[in-house]
Order: structure tokens, then sequence, then C-alpha cells
């Protein structure tokens, strides 16, 4: 019965945040002082440079109606809502007429996901595992380094890390391209090898910067419980060193680490967009930049449910195992 | 034996990693390898690369052979060429499709366009036409020869059906962007026999080749082959992935995710628009084979452009800051512009950049007195260095576009008017403001003081606004502002105008705002400075919603302004918040609309419209509606290490219009490096 109402709760939460989170981003892009179609007309006047005022007023007209820009703001709410949240329909881009939505993100999202996904698991792991080492056993030499190494790399700019890899890896020594092109005209295998390939740096230097926080907040977490009275304890009962730092004190620091994976996997779409830019990489990151600066309602409102979405899931998934991993916390 | 395991797995995953990258069959370059290695190494010339001694730029980075790129096709057969954005729509080709990416090289090679420009000569040439049209009496009809002698890329021979098909589909697809406007002025096109068109007008339309084929970019009407787009169902979502095309290349592969697109020239590239205009119209023969392959690619943010330029990853850039440049062209002299040292950049773009009122806000910017005080305040020399460094030539006429030919055509022409025309200061005096020392001082100022008269005027323009800090104060007393210790002051409050410019993207036009931003200060003015999003900038820019900013309204390069300056007409001019179909400032002149009433129904060709249009041009001098700073200024950087022939100013054949439709035409003038 305590479950029903856990269950419940944390549904009802879930779905209260996905909608509220949707309703501000179908507004606020529709409060931007931009308007798509005049960014089109402009693009194109800009281009063909001689476009007629009557020609113009005749396709501005037209871009309004197949735009679906034409109704109130309270009918598209409600299509967004059927269409777009429960459908997950978003229409056509704007930017990319007639071109949907759904079909430009589904080719870019797997990217975003291969990488960010990976590259995120991966920190995870190694930062709580050096974490663990730096934290549980602090007068080692090689905790202090690797400490030292996260605690260095940790406040470092993203872009600068970025950018330092490019320019040693991809163009000095020229191990790596500076910007991912995959290779199409070949095998399979030589299309995985140029993905592979291009996924290296991107991929590191997502993981130099997500393992040095891993690593702090671990490392916090384990020297705090190691000093713990239980921790005491076992090793009065004569308990291994390595037991007492996984099953004492590693047990105990990881369902704050566990939080921490969920929000940054709900994460990986805002993430990715730098990273993206700097190595050319394909992914849904460039696109919510570009959808933004062109004000391309749908693509954004695809980008960010999809995020908001994802980010509200996985705290959900979260919500829901914790009480699974942690037996002290029940549902009530 | 848990660590062995571990270790063992790790090895594995990077044995795996190393062959299936070994399997794509690529290298990727080194800048540390004095950038010879360009992109991907094919097997047995792995590191050897072998310089040829062609390279053409002392100091310039050899070329190496055996060089394979990330796309599978030989380096010193692919010319390598900067798309400025992805396609959203990889594998589109159609362009009556919505969406499709044209810029990726769709309308630079495969296209084919009745009329073409010669953006040298200032001047359109048939490409799918053989002439330029002739007309009927009041320019109701027109009759059109088609040239003969072009092929589809299938075989096909091009003639009036298809012209006369891809009008017809125009006006029928109400789908098609260009169909509403085509049939408010083309009432029918009919075919005569099978290399002539008729097309009757719904009125009297002087300029059937202005509007229909290609004045700068591009433009929406691209010849298809009836025989396959007569087979489709619906045009407008007829995708076209392997496209049957007149023009020289078709597509060979495309990046999935819309980065890039590799183009092949077709066996019989003679036969396509690029060998029969080509050797009708620049006398090409035969043996001048353009490149075998052409790789459209985005390159990236600033730094990654850089790397794969100086790396030699690629031929041709689209556009470069000044200090991008001469990074570039430090670290691998290949690496060249327009000319061969300053001011390096090619100064014909079409678009003088500006600085713009909205005079939709109403006063002070909606007085002659206040603009003109503004472009008086200003010192032109600190102007152009904060820009470029002094590259770019004086714009001093608004409305007009400076390039060398229009420069020619009407601000040398209109020397003297400029010379004689004065200014009213509002207190009995006058102000004669034109200055033509301006191309000595800047040559001085940059150590060319050896350069002809001529070569002077060319470089850095035939003359400019004299800076005179007292005629401006007066002027803008005149407009009803007020000096006090603190700054000036409009209606008893202190007058802090905001002024805008274009954030991340047209240098040119940001700087221009930012000099001019820091002069006003000196003058007295207490402006605020803001950037703006693309999608923000070009709505305000039709909403009104700014007050100074750096856009550029001037258009056209042709001589017959017409089309360029039609949206000056002041009954286009729409309330403020609105987005009318005319100009955005809101410039509102009784003798400049009816002078382009007048050249709406004049022969373009005729003394009497040259002559309305210097009375338009004299009338926007005399009411300084914004105020034109310097010409279009682009640094488009090419790299001679694999390819050499690109134009430049030792050689201007054409424009280095990589992204303009007229990029084929510049293609067989290229020769390998290697060979």
């Amino acid at each position: 019965m305590k479950f029903k109402t856990f269950f419940a709760q944390r549904i009802l939460a879930w779905a209260l945040t996905i909608m509220i989170g949707v309703t501000f981003i179908f507004f606020i892009p529709r409060m931007f002082p931009s308007d798509p179609v005049e960014t089109m007309i402009a693009q194109m006047q800009s281009r063909s440079g001689n476009m007629d005022p009557a020609e113009m007023e005749a396709l501005r007209t037209k871009l309004r109606v197949q735009f679906g820009l034409e109704g109130s703001l309270l009918e598209q709410y409600g299509s967004f809502l059927w269409n777009g949240l429960l459908h997950f329909d978003f229409g056509p881009s704007l930017m990319s007429y007639p071109e949907p939505v759904n079909n430009i993100i589904g080719r870019n999202l797997p990217y975003t996901l291969g990488l960010s996904l990976t590259s995120t698991l991966v920190a995870w792991i190694i930062g709580n595992i050096v974490g663990l080492l730096a934290g549980f056993r602090p007068k080692k030499r090689s905790s202090k380094i690797m400490e030292g190494i996260a605690i260095c790399i940790y406040p470092i700019p993203y872009f600068l890390i970025a950018l330092i890899l490019q320019i040693v890896f991809a163009y000095l020594l020229g191990w790596f391209p500076i910007q991912t092109t995959l290779m199409t005209r070949g095998t399979f295998l030589q299309w995985l090898g140029s993905l592979l390939k291009g996924s290296i740096l991107p991929g590191l230097s997502l993981l130099l910067v997500g393992m040095g926080w891993q690593i702090i907040s671990m490392k916090s977490l384990a020297s705090t419980t190691a000093d713990e009275d239980f921790v005491l304890f076992a090793r009065f009962r004569g308990i291994s060193e390595r037991k007492i730092g996984i099953s004492y004190v590693f047990r105990n620091c990881i369902l704050t680490q566990i939080t921490a994976l969920a929000m940054s996997l709900g994460g990986v779409f805002g993430g990715s967009i730098m990273t993206e830019i700097i190595f050319g990489y394909p992914g849904v990151g460039q696109l919510i930049q570009g959808a933004i600066l062109q004000s391309d309602y749908n693509m954004i409102l695809g980008c960010i449910t999809i995020s908001i979405v994802a980010i509200s899931t996985a705290t959900l998934i979260v919500d829901l195992v914790y009480p699974f991993i942690d037996p002290r916390i029940r549902y009530g | 034996m848990k660590k062995k395991t571990l270790a063992l797995l790790l090895a594995l995953v990077m044995v795996i990693t190393c062959c299936l990258s070994a399997c794509s069959d690529t290298e990727t370059p080194s800048a540390a390898d004095d950038g010879s290695s360009t992109s991907a190494t094919s097997g047995e010339d792995t590191g050897d690369d072998t310089s040829t001694e062609d390279t053409n730029t002392e100091g310039g980075t050899p070329a190496a052979e055996g060089i394979v790129t990330e796309v599978a096709t030989p380096r010193e057969d692919t010319l390598i060429v900067e798309v400025q954005t992805p396609s959203d729509t990889p594998g589109q080709f159609n362009s009556y499709m919505q969406g499709t990416s044209m810029g990726q090289g769709i309308h630079q090679l495969m296209s084919a366009h009745m009329w073409e420009m010669d953006s040298v000569a200032g001047e359109q040439f048939g490409e799918v036409a053989a002439d330029m049209g002739t007309p009927n009496d009041d320019f109701t009809e027109w009759t059109v020869k088609i040239r003969e002698g072009i092929k589809w890329s299938d075989g096909e021979d091009l003639t009036a059906d298809d012209v006369v098909f891809t009008f017809n589909m125009i006006k029928t697809n109400e789908g098609i962007n260009a169909s509403a406007a085509t049939n408010l002025y083309i009432d029918a096109v009919e075919k005569v026999d099978d290399y002539t068109v008729l097309f009757k007008m719904t009125e009297s339309f002087p300029r059937l080749t202005m509007r229909y084929g290609i004045s700068v970019w591009g433009c929406d009407y691209r010849i298809v082959p009836e025989h396959i787009y007569s087979q489709v169902e619906d045009v407008t979502t007829f995708k076209d992935e392997n496209p049957v095309v007149a023009g020289p290349y078709t597509v060979e592969d495309f990046d999935p995710n819309g980065d890039w697109i590799l183009y092949k020239l077709r066996e019989d590239w003679w036969q396509s628009t690029l060998g029969v205009v080509g050797s009708a119209y620049y006398g090409y023969t035969e043996d001048m084979v353009p490149p075998q392959y052409v790789w459209m690619r985005v390159a990236g943010d600033s730094s990654t452009k850089q790397m794969l330029m100086t790396s030699n990853e690629f031929d041709v850039l689209c556009e470069v800051t000044m200090e991008e440049f001469e990074a570039m062209n430090s670290t691998n002299p290949n690496v060249q512009c327009w000319w061969p040292e300053f001011p390096y950049a090619y100064l014909d773009d079409p678009g003088s950049k500006s600085i713009c009122f909205s005079i939709g806000q109403g006063a002070p910017y909606d007085s002659a007195d206040f603009r003109w005080g503004i472009a008086l305040a200003l010192n032109y020399d600190e102007l152009t260095e904060g820009i470029f460094q002094g590259a770019g030539r004086a714009a001093p006429i608004p409305l007009l576009n400076h390039t060398q030919y229009l420069t020619e055509q009407y601000v040398i022409p209109m020397e003297e008017w400029l010379t004689s025309f004065e200014l009213d200061l509002g207190d009995g005096t006058t102000y004669a403001p034109y200055d033509t020392t301006v191309a000595e001082r800047m040559a001085e100022a940059k150590g060319l003081s050896d350069l002809s008269d001529e070569e002077k005027v060319e470089m850095f323009g035939a003359g400019w606004w004299k800076q005179s800090t007292e005629a401006a104060e007066k002027l803008m007393t005149k407009a009803g502002l007020e000096k006090r210790d603190d700054g000036w002051y409009f209606e008893g409050s202190l007058f802090t105008p905001e002024m805008s410019y274009l954030a991340d993207t047209e240098q040119q036009a940001g700087r221009t705002i930012q000099v001019a931003y820091n002069q006003l200060l000196d003058f007295g003015i207490q402006a605020t400075i803001t950037t703006k999003s693309q999608a923000t900038w070009d709505t305000d820019g039709g909403t009104g919603n700014y007050y100074i900013a750096g856009y550029w309204p001037s258009g056209g390069i042709t001589t017959d302004l017409y089309s360029a300056l039609s949206g000056f007409d002041n009954t286009l001019i729409s309330p403020m918040g609105e987005t009318g179909s005319g100009q955005g400032i809101r410039w509102d002149n009784q003798r400049v609309t009816d002078d382009l009433h007048a050249l709406a129904n004049m022969d373009p060709e005729s003394q009497e419209a040259h002559d309305t249009t210097v009375d338009l041009l004299q009338a926007a001098v005399e009411d300084m509606p914004y105020i034109n700073v310097t010409s279009g200024t682009k640094f488009v950087p090419t790299n001679s290490t694999y390819w050499t022939g690109y134009p430049n100013s030792e050689n201007p054949y054409n424009g280095p219009w990589w992204w303009w439709s007229c990029f084929k035409y510049i293609l067989p003038n290229l020769t390998q490096v290697m060979k």
C-alpha cells in the first residue's frame, strides 16, 4: 500500500514536471522578438537580392500558412500538447521546411546518445573508483596523484580542454581528425572505424571533465565515511581493508553518486553542444543551437521536450530504484 | 588473475579500435609534418610524402602524392570547398522542394539557370538562354532563344520543353516558394519551337533577365528535366536523390548527417552548361578539365577552420576575418586572399556596410540634419582602420553598392556634383562635405603612395565625407539637439541612442558600429552598444525595432539598380512594429519614389534610365537615409598547395564566389599542382 502511494506520487510529480517544462518551452520562444518567417525572408532576400515587394508579400502570407503560425496561441498550444507531447510529432522544421523535426532529431540523436552516454558512464565509473581510492586511502602516493590530477582538471573550462586536445592530438600530432567526417562510401567497418576515430577526442574531452567532478565528489564522500564509527568497528573486527572499502565505504557513498549519474545522463543533450561545435561531431546539440538562433519553434520544442522527458524520467527511475538500493529508505 | 583478464580485455579493445581505424584506409594529417599529409594516406604511400616542386608560394607547404581524402578520393583530384552551414535535408537535391540546401554545391555545380552573372563586368549572360530576350514594344511579351547543345547528364537534350515545363510547374504548384510571385508577372510561358520560348507577362515588364536570371548569389528559377519531373506526382515532395542535371557535376556521395556532399565531374561535362556556355562566353576549351571531384564540406568554428586550412585539408574557405587570414597566411603561405598583400580582401562584395537609422522611430532619427550630423562627426580614416586595418573601398553614396564597377559607373561620374554639394548648417553658413583625398591619404598611410591614381581609387575609393565636428554640431543643433557638458540632449533628456549589430557574423558591419560608437562617444553622444542574434536581427530590421544599427541595405551590382532599390518606394512603408515589403529603415522620400515609379517602366539600358538613377542617388545623398561606410570587403582564402588558378587581383576573371551559382565557371581555370 505504501509502495502504491509512493509510486503514484512519483509518477504524478514526473508528469507535472514534464507538463510545466514543456509549457514554458512552448511559450518562451514565442515571446522572442524574432519571427521565423521574417528570418527566412531575410535570408532569401540577402541571397537573391532583388525580391519584388509584391512577391515578398505573397511569400510572407504563404509561409505563415505553411508554418502553422496562423492560428491563435492557444490553438497552437493545444495542437502541440496532442501531437508533440503525446505523440512525439513536432511537425516540420521551420528552417528546413517541410522536413519533419522527428527525422532530423532521429538522424542526430544516436550520435549524441552514443558519445555522451558512453563518456558519462565511463567517467562515472572511473571517477568513482579513483575517488574511492583517494578518499579511502588518502595517504597513498597514488591516491594523492590521482586526486591532484582531478583537482587540476576540474576547474579548467570545458572548451579549453577540448581545444587543447584538438590542437595537440589532431592538428600537431595528426593522430585524429580535426573534424569528424564519417566515411560513407566504404564498408560498414570503414564507417565504424571513421566513427570511432572521430569519437575519441570528443569522448576523451567529455571524459576528463566529467571524471574530475566524480573523483572530487566521491573522494569527499569516501573520506568522510571512512572515519565513521562503523568503519572503525569493522577494522576492530579484523575485516580486510578491501572488504571494508567495497562493502562499507563504497556502498554507503554510491547512493549520492547514483543521483548525480541520473542528473548527468538527463543532461547529455545540453552538454553536447560545445563538443559538437568544436569537433564538428554530429548530434542534437548543434540542432538546439541553430534552432534557437533561427527561431525554429518546432525544432526547439522537439529537442527540449526530449531533453525534459529524459531528465524527468531519469530522476523518476532513480526515485523508484532508490528504496531497493538502500534498505534504510522506506516508502513513507 | 582478474587483473590479468582486465588488462587483456583492455588490450583487446585497443587492438580492435586500431584495426577498425585502419580499415577506414585513412590517416589524419599533422601540421607538425609541415602540413604535407593533408587528409588521409593510402597504404604504401604512408609516410612517404613526396613533395612536388610546383608549390606556388615561397615557404608554402608542398603537395603530397598518394593522399586519399576522408571520402576516399585522390586528394590531388579533389577540390575541397567550405560550405557555411550543414544541411538538415541530406540527400534532397530537388531545388523546388523546400528545405533543400542549395548552397552546398547544388546550385553552384548542378543547376541550370536562364541567365547567369558576370560579376566582374557587372552584366548578365545567357546560360540556358542563348540571348537576353527580345521584348515587344511595350515589354508585355518576351521571346527568348534557348541555347543548343546542352545535354542533361542522362544524355537527353535540354530544349524549350524543359524551360516551358519548369515555369509552368512553378506557376501551378502553390507549394513552390516562387509560385505566387511568378503568377504575379508571368501570364504564360509557351514553346515556339524546340529552341524558342515566349514569355507572356501580366503587365509591362522591362526586366525579364534581372528577375528570372541571376543578379547576385542565385535565383529561384532553375530549369529541371521535363522528362524526369513530368513523371513525378508531386514535385514539392520529390527529393530527387539521384538528380539528372545540366550542370557539370553529379552527386557521388553525401553525408547522411548533412555535413558534406561529394560531387563528381560528368564524363560529358563538355556538353553540360559549363562546357557549352563556358566555351561560348568565356572561351574555354575542352582541355581545360575542371577538378574530377569537388567536396563541399562544413569547416566548423573559427579555430577548426584555420587548422583545417593550414594543414591543407581545405582548398577554399568562404569568409574569415583579416586577423584569421593573417594567422593562416603566416602558418602556411600557400593560403592567400584576393590581393597578395594589403588589402588582401576582395572589395567588390555586393553589400556596402552601413550605419542605419530606424527613421520610423521619429525625431531626431527622421531628420536629415541629424543623420548628416552623425556622418560629419565620424572620422573615415579611423573608421576604416578600425574595421579591417584600412582595407575597404570608401562608400559615400547611400543606396549604392560601391563595387569597382559601380564606382566607375556612378561615383566617379557624379564627382563634380558631389564636390559642389553643400549642406545648410542652419546658421546661415554652408558646408561642402565631399572629400576626394581619401584614396591619396589612405595610400600614403599604408605605404602605397607609388600606386597610380586609378589604382588608389580602385583600392581605397573615390571619396567620402570630411569630418567636421563644428559642422556636425551645427547640424545636430539644427535637428533640435542641445550640447551640454555631459553630452547631447534631446527634448530635455540626455540623448542615449542604442547602437546594435549582428552577433558572431558579418564582422565588417559589426566593427563599423563598434568604431562609430567610440567616435560618437568622443563627439559627446552618450550612445550604448548591443548585439543581437540572427533571428532577432532579421525581425528587428523589418519591424524597425532598433535606433542605430549596422545593416547593409544597399543592393545590386549591375548598372540597372531598379530591382535592388524598388523597396525604397515610400508607398511600401509599413507602420512601426510590422514588417512590410519595402525598406526596414522607413525612409520616406517622394523624389526617390517618383524616380522608382518612372524607372519601373523604362528600358533599363536607356540613357533616360541612367539619368533617372543618378537623380535618385543625388536625392539619397541630400537626405542621407543611412551612412554607407566601406564597400563589401570579404576575405575569402584559397590554398594553392593542391590547386592553382583561383581568381585574384592579378587574374580577376571572376569574383571569389564559391557560394554563388557562377562558381562552376571558375573551375576550368584551376590546375592541379601535382601535374
